[in-house]
């Protein structure tokens, strides 16, 4: 019982980050229908953007933290005008598959960069841990956890509270009528993507400091978790990010105990294999199938 | 106000307009009529900046429109309701004015928190001004979806109407309407031109037309075939053989059908 709750709490640590890295998708396909695969890879580049300045000149982890969140904006607005907003509205697969041919250029260019295998990343956290109980509660994770609780906090306000969350809301609603409405869509969505980069980039930093090593391999890595999670929660709903990236950190930490590591990835395949089969739109997914019901009542 | 010149649009062998020019004054409620397919939406849609003209130049307020986004033909003062509503379903209706007067110019020059973060005083005055005048005002915050088909039209006029444009382009505002219903939205567009904006009006609805507007023109197969008060106009030969479809039909071949 003690290790189930244990698991239970280190999986939502973890799947906390999960979180940030399917809400990264989910704005992106929720406001434009769009898939970003290069999401990953952009938030991988920009934590070797932060590495390199480590690497070659030992800079402080502010500097390193920094560094990750300016680039991985950077590389997201990048990959914005490239494959987004280069790409007609109606073309969503070129988009989709754009991203993913700039995918592989961006994990070139990090290859180039630093040419190793892995590096070392620093952490900003103390890593320490402290007991609660029987449990026990590791720095990194919290810290993850509330970087991810304030991070949701504040996307929430953005989205509900301001001009800018209800343009974007607009957008996803009726593009056609927002732009009649005078909202600039192209502007909104590089916005969009600065955001979605900088939410990225604070998860990437958090898994990478817990890692404490990264390697080229990390964007594809965050892609996958960032997408089942997605995919478990809903493809569109904020809400449906947040609980498929818990539910993804907790299914993954049971395995990891109670099957051993190998299996941890896997669990994952399985959790999604069988949301398919049983519930194709996600745990809240039916808000998007609402959606479309509405389309036909000619609102 | 508004000036039209040599407007075209062709999809593909198919011509939707062909070299209409239209002088919209300002003050005016002007009428554009015409059989189906005959070209008054293209014509909407060519002036708010859906598509790009084959040929032709809009000119609005002097300045020239062609190539320009719709967001800022909005921004210029150009507002739209659709044929079939357009609104944001799953916005509150308080929420589906606000985006309206999100974007007017107006508004945003005021600073950049007010900007950003919820509404103004101003703002929200305004709106509940536009609820009211909708006899929308018990219903702020629905959704959108939730409302009546009727209270969905009255919500996209104000939602126009809330882009305080300085021209207004009503496309079938009147579609689905019963007899009730439509002698007040005859009234409304009175009341938004005595408010100082222009109204061009698309409309089937003949009794909504005649009653409302003081300059009609009447397309068929993407050309102007009349011209002139709502009076001269329904007396005008071409325009009864038009609807009723004689000599028009044979002269052209039917392919207008945009």
């Amino acid at each position: 019982m003690i290790d189930f709750v244990q698991n239970t709490v280190d999986g939502i640590m973890f799947g906390s980050s999960y979180a940030l890295l399917a809400i990264g998708f989910t704005i992106v396909f929720g406001v434009m229908r769009r898939i970003n695969l290069a999401f990953g890879a952009t938030i991988m580049l920009g934590a070797y953007a932060g590495t390199w300045l480590h690497v070659h000149y030992q800079v402080h982890v502010l500097v390193v933290v920094l560094t990750t969140v300016v680039c991985t904006v950077l590389v997201g607005i990048y990959v914005e005008r490239l494959c987004f907003h280069a790409v007609r509205r109606d073309a969503a697969l070129a988009s989709m598959v754009s991203s993913f041919v700039v995918w592989m250029q961006l994990e070139e260019v990090a290859i180039h960069l630093l040419p190793e295998r892995t590096y070392s990343f620093p952490s900003l956290i103390v890593a320490g841990s402290f007991e609660l109980g029987p449990f026990l509660l590791r720095g990194e994770q919290i810290t993850m956890l509330v970087l991810a609780a304030v991070m949701v906090g504040a996307l929430h306000l953005l989205l509900h509270r301001t001009r800018y969350g209800l343009a974007l809301r607009a957008i996803s609603e009726s593009p056609r009528a927002a732009a009649y409405m005078g909202i600039d869509a192209a502007w909104v969505m590089l916005c969009a993507f600065a955001l979605v980069s900088l939410v990225g980039a604070v998860a990437g930093y958090a898994i990478l400091a817990t890692d404490e090593q990264i390697t080229p391999f990390f964007g594809l890595w965050a892609t996958f978790k960032g997408l089942i999670a997605m995919m478990l929660g809903g493809m569109g709903s904020l809400p449906g990010a947040i609980l498929g990236g818990l539910l993804l950190g907790v299914v993954e930490a049971h395995a990891q105990w109670y099957l051993g590591n190998e299996y941890k990835d896997l669990s994952a395949y399985v959790l999604l294999f069988a949301m398919l089969v049983l519930r194709p739109g996600g745990l809240l997914g039916q808000r998007i199938l609402g959606r479309e019901e509405l389309a036909f009542r000619r609102v | 106000m508004l000036e039209l010149r040599g407007l075209s649009k062709h999809f593909g062998g198919v011509k939707a307009l062909d070299g209409l020019d239209l002088t919209v004054d300002e003050g005016d409620i002007f009428g554009l009529i015409g059989p189906n397919g005959s070209g008054k939406s293209t014509t909407i849609n060519l002036i708010c900046g859906v598509y790009g003209e084959t040929a032709g130049t809009v000119h609005f307020r002097g300045n020239l429109m062609n190539g320009k986004p719709p967001h800022t033909r909005l921004r210029a003062g150009i507002a739209r309701t659709f044929q079939n509503i357009r609104l944001f379903p799953n916005l509150t209706v308080w929420q589906n004015l606000w985006v309206a007067q999100n974007s007017s110019q107006d508004v945003s020059a005021h600073g950049f928190l007010p900007r950003w973060f919820g509404a103004t005083r101003r703002t929200r005055k305004e709106i509940a001004r536009l609820l009211e005048l909708a006899d929308l005002g018990h219903k702020g915050d629905e959704l959108a979806s939730n409302l009546a088909f009727g209270e969905q039209r009255r919500l996209e006029f104000a939602r126009a109407a809330a882009a305080r444009p300085k021209l207004l382009l009503l496309d079938e505002p009147a579609a689905g309407m019963s007899r009730q219903e439509i002698d007040n939205l005859g009234r409304r567009i009175r009341r938004m031109r005595d408010s100082g904006v222009t109204i061009l009006l698309v409309e089937h609805v003949m009794e909504l037309v005649m009653g409302v507007t003081e300059q009609i023109a009447v397309l068929n197969f993407g050309y102007k075939i009349a011209f002139g008060t709502p009076g001269e106009v329904q007396r005008d030969k071409a325009v009864q053989e038009a609807y009723l479809g004689t000599s028009a039909s044979k002269s052209r071949p039917v392919d207008g059908s945009a």
